[in-house]
């Protein structure tokens, strides 16, 4: 995103802010005037709520949920996009959806990409097909806010996440985040490596490898984040990070090669850089593999993902219940199941709400761990820099 | 007609036959030897994989959508194809550069583009309804034909251009035919050949086609397959593997079909 | 009067094909403020990683269209030529038709199991040769390796489409000639080349464009970071996850289209030529 288009946002940002607190004054003192009549008149208020109901709500809140509930299955279907069943549980997330409140959901093109899902939005407006909510990476749930995509809501447990990860007005919302790791085939890798500076070494030759390109896919840029901080660069300068994967593939061993399930089951990509729940699920798919995952240990680099409901979504009601649903206990769970974090991950660790059980499964390591974040502005930064440097340096 | 003589086959032929079969074949070998892996100990031999596919009810919901998409294309294609560089080859010999080169601009439009154009023009533009643009045998079907248009092109102008359309139309005409009879009977069978390469091309390339229909957001097999192979390894290389065996059977059948069809073929004028 | 015979053609190509194209080429010209402007197709020419995409995939695009060409003319020849049962042609006919259209992931993925690091022939020659093919340079995400891979769909689409013109070449001939006294070479440098010729000329400039337009393969075998190719690019710029660049998208798109007219503008005298003996 350029410059003025961030001072833009910026710009519509505050005056959203001061326009919320003028209409909430004006609306607190047209309630104080009226005194409450609206009670007094049992048609009114019936009125009134069929309307409420009609327009799908703009908060959630424990006493609409009902209602919602009944509107979503009144609407009869949802429809969802790029979600991988294997990426971050969400195979479990729809099919316990689905089966909790009985409303059958389409998964369309589960490996697109966050462009497409905005392009989704546009191209299939109106159309019954149309995606109703969509999981895109922070620089597109901002181009998609500024674009006009999407519907503001706010779920009922919105405080509880971090404000980092939300848009405050209520475009787009965080709903897991990641960090990057170091998945290895133990049994072709004999050496386990444990941070950035042990890929360079000879014994891995041939063997590194990344989730994409760092010019489309997101899982590289994070993983040349990472490769920055763990080789003195910083997120607001990722040039370290586009070094190290230039020397990593002059001494022969980072493989452009994309890591997908059949190249680690095969052997063909036997050290992969990728998001921890993309990892971890590895270790489960293939124990032929015996793949491993540790968090380097120079560079801890996180990224989340933001939901985002279709303005024009062809279900509006669903698409509201399915992010109440997200952002539930039971919700956020199922995707620390997947092995990610979910964003109001320290709230439910602060209310036990994760049984025991499942939280000994993980790695204390891992589950504790404190990834650096970018700021949106540090990501558009880095990505504009990977984009010029990257194919010059390191092969397009 | 005398004798044939059965000839042997020549050894140069031999040598080009069997390297082709070896380039083609090895690399499908190595992707079955790695379907039959066991999914736990990562070693031979294992049906799990292929277990997995056939038993997913969407494997074969799109391969039947896909087929059906495919004999579509191939009826459009080749209703309106035919007719036009018949025409062109007998009447309009200077439209051949012309019709030639829109017959490569498919190709100079990568799919990822022309679906962009495609449902820019039909929604923003055109404001087509959404029983057109909804439905796959529809809209897919029309951008399928203009995928197809380039090899259907090039197979046809071949075959026309092998056979002597002036005096196969004109001998017919003298001899009383109407047009109708002059292109089924006369000209068609003449380039049955070309016309069959012509509609395996299409199926072929309607199984495989990705982009337009992932875009459009359409269910076909070749999205099902891409969908495997990001997700899954082993039932990935099942998957691949079957798809091609029943496309190649399906082109089979398609050839039979066609050859069965050809002991009615009339033959004008030097035979071959 | 004759042209009405081809209205139905036309009108079917603008619809589905010329304005939808026209529609994407505008936006090349287009700027990100709606106004006209060069500045999208000229970055073409400016920026280097953009001009080394054009160069790399017109090299893969040229040599797979004379590989593909060559190999395809010559096993099609064997499979179709007197002498070689009819299955045979029957067989290669039909996996041919199959295997045009083989690409993306599951051909990638095919080949890296054949000549990938650990790919089964890969192994082969390491064991019965001790020749390490990496270790020799070789690397399937090379251009090299991509173009071995190209060939894949390459040479059966030669072989499709050449098929009905070898058809074409009259046994008459091939007997008149040999019993004329002229060699197997000489009936080919006179007769046989210079009938198919027009043919193969089309089917190669059709080779071209078909490389120059694979996206999926490319991309699957170098995960768009080994080679640097015009059609990953364009969908860098218009699907990707990391930024959207629609502009440059649609300017590449017309580079595209730049680089394929030019081609057809140097393949139609060349075609007129080699089809001056017929007629």
């Amino acid at each position: 995103m350029e410059d003025h288009e961030e001072q833009e946002v910026e710009f519509w940002r505050r005056l959203d802010e001061e326009g919320i607190s003028r209409s909430q004054m004006l609306k607190r003192s047209v309630a104080a005037a009226a005194g409450l009549t609206v009670l007094s008149g049992p048609a009114a208020a019936l009125a009134s709520r069929r309307a409420a109901a009609a327009a799908p709500p703009l908060k959630g809140t424990a006493a609409n949920m009902n209602a919602l509930v009944a509107a979503a299955k009144k609407e009869g279907h949802l429809n969802v996009i790029a979600l991988p069943p294997d990426w971050a549980n969400y195979g479990q997330i729809i099919s316990t959806f689905s089966k909790k409140y009985g409303i059958p959901i389409t998964s369309d093109n589960p490996d697109g990409s966050s462009a497409q899902e905005n392009q989704a939005i546009v191209s299939l407006k109106g159309d019954p097909r149309a995606p109703d909510v969509v999981d895109v990476g922070p620089s597109f749930a901002v181009l998609g806010t500024t674009q006009g995509l999407y519907a503001k809501y706010f779920v009922r447990n919105f405080a509880a996440v971090p404000r980092a990860m939300k848009d405050t007005r209520g475009w787009w919302t965080g709903d897991y985040w990641g960090s990057i790791t170091i998945g290895y085939n133990a049994s072709l890798v004999k050496t386990p490596p444990k941070s950035f500076a042990d890929l360079l070494k000879p014994e891995y030759k041939n063997q590194v490898a990344l989730n994409g390109s760092p010019l489309t896919s997101n899982s590289a840029v994070a993983g040349v984040f990472a490769a920055a901080l763990a080789n003195g660069g910083s997120l607001s300068d990722v040039s370290p990070g586009i070094d190290w994967f230039a020397k990593c593939k002059s001494v022969g061993n980072f493989i452009p090669v994309q890591t997908t399930p059949q190249t680690v089951a095969s052997g063909q990509t036997p050290i992969s850089i990728d998001w921890d729940y993309n990892n971890f699920a590895y270790v489960k798919e293939f124990p032929a593999a015996n793949w491993k995952v540790v968090l380097p240990s120079d560079g801890q680099y996180g990224g989340y993902y933001c939901q985002a409901i279709n303005a024009t979504a062809p279900h509006p009601n669903a698409a509201r219940l399915w992010e109440e649903f997200i952002y539930s206990d039971q919700g956020q769970i199922l995707y620390l199941k997947g092995y990610a974090h979910p964003a109001r991950f320290a709230d439910i660790v602060a209310r036990k709400a994760i049984p025991k059980a499942v939280a000994s499964s993980f790695p204390s390591s891992w589950l504790n761990a404190r990834p650096k974040f970018a700021s949106l502005g540090q990501i558009t930064t880095g990505k504009a820099l990977i984009n010029s440097q990257w194919p010059a340096k390191v092969g397009a | 007609m005398g004798e044939v003589k059965k000839q042997r086959i020549a050894p140069s032929a031999v040598v080009w036959l069997l390297l082709g079969a070896a380039y083609f074949l090895i690399p499908l070998v190595a992707t079955l030897l790695f379907s039959l892996r066991n999914a736990n100990t990562g070693r031979c031999c294992s049906l799990s994989a292929y277990g997995v596919i056939v038993h997913d009810p969407e494997f074969w919901s799109t391969i039947k959508l896909s087929f059906r998409l495919a004999l579509e294309t191939i009826v459009v294609g080749l209703l309106l194809f035919v007719p036009t560089i018949y025409w062109v080859h007998l009447r309009l010999p200077r439209m051949r550069p012309v019709v030639g080169f829109m017959a490569l601009v498919p190709f100079v439009i990568p799919p990822i583009i022309l679906v962009v154009g495609l449902l820019k023009f039909f929604k923003d533009t055109l404001h087509a309804p959404f029983w057109f643009l909804g439905k796959p045998d529809l809209f897919l079907v029309g951008a399928y034909v203009i995928l197809a248009f380039p090899y259907i092109y090039f197979s046809l102008d071949a075959g026309f251009r092998a056979i002597d359309v002036q005096t196969l139309t004109e001998a017919s005409q003298n001899l009383g035919a109407s047009w109708r009879t002059t292109l089924g009977r006369v000209i068609l069978p003449n380039i049955r050949v070309a016309a069959l390469s012509g509609a395996f091309l299409t199926l072929a390339i309607v199984m495989g086609e990705f982009t337009i229909a992932s875009l459009s957001a359409f269910h076909t097999f070749p999205t099902y397959l891409q969908q495997i192979n990001q997700d899954k390894a082993y039932p990935a290389a099942a998957a691949t593997l079957l798809s091609f065996g029943i496309t190649w059977l399906a082109m089979l059948s398609i050839l039979l079909i066609g050859r069965r069809g050809g002991q009615r073929t009339v033959r004008v004028g030097i035979g071959r | 009067m004759a042209w009405l015979g081809v209205v139905p053609f036309f009108a079917y190509a603008c619809m589905f094909l010329i304005l939808p194209a026209a529609v994407v080429m505008v936006g090349a010209f287009n700027s990100d403020h709606g106004g006209f402007t060069t500045s999208n197709v000229t970055a073409i020419l400016r920026t280097a990683n953009l001009r080394d995409a054009f160069w790399a995939s017109i090299k893969l695009s040229a040599i797979t269209a004379i590989a593909g060409g060559l190999f395809g003319l010559l096993i099609a020849y064997a499979a179709i030529r007197k002498g070689t049962p009819s299955w045979v042609r029957s067989a290669f006919g039909t996996f041919s038709g199959v295997a045009a259209n083989f690409g993306g992931i599951p051909l990638a993925f095919a080949f890296i199991a054949t000549i990938g690091t650990i790919g089964i022939v890969t192994q082969f020659i390491d064991n019965a040769f001790g020749v390490n093919i990496y270790q020799h340079g070789f690397a399937i995400w090379s251009p090299r390796g991509v173009e071995i891979v190209y060939l894949y769909f390459q040479i059966p689409l030669m072989i499709l489409v050449i098929a009905p013109a070898i058809d074409g070449l009259r046994a008459e001939w091939s007997e008149a000639s040999s019993n004329l006294g002229a060699s197997r070479w000489q009936y080919w440098r006179h007769i046989g080349i210079p009938v198919l010729m027009p043919s193969i000329l089309g089917t190669l400039v059709l080779l071209f464009g078909n490389a120059f337009a694979a996206y999926a393969t490319a991309y699957a075998l170098t995960s768009g970071t080994g080679l640097p190719l015009v059609p990953i690019l364009i969908g860098n710029d218009l699907s990707g996850n990391v930024l959207s660049n629609p502009h440059e998208g649609q300017a590449l798109a017309f580079g595209m289209f730049v680089v394929l007219a030019a081609m057809m503008i140097f393949y139609i005298p060349l075609q007129r030529r080699a089809s001056r003996w017929a007629k």
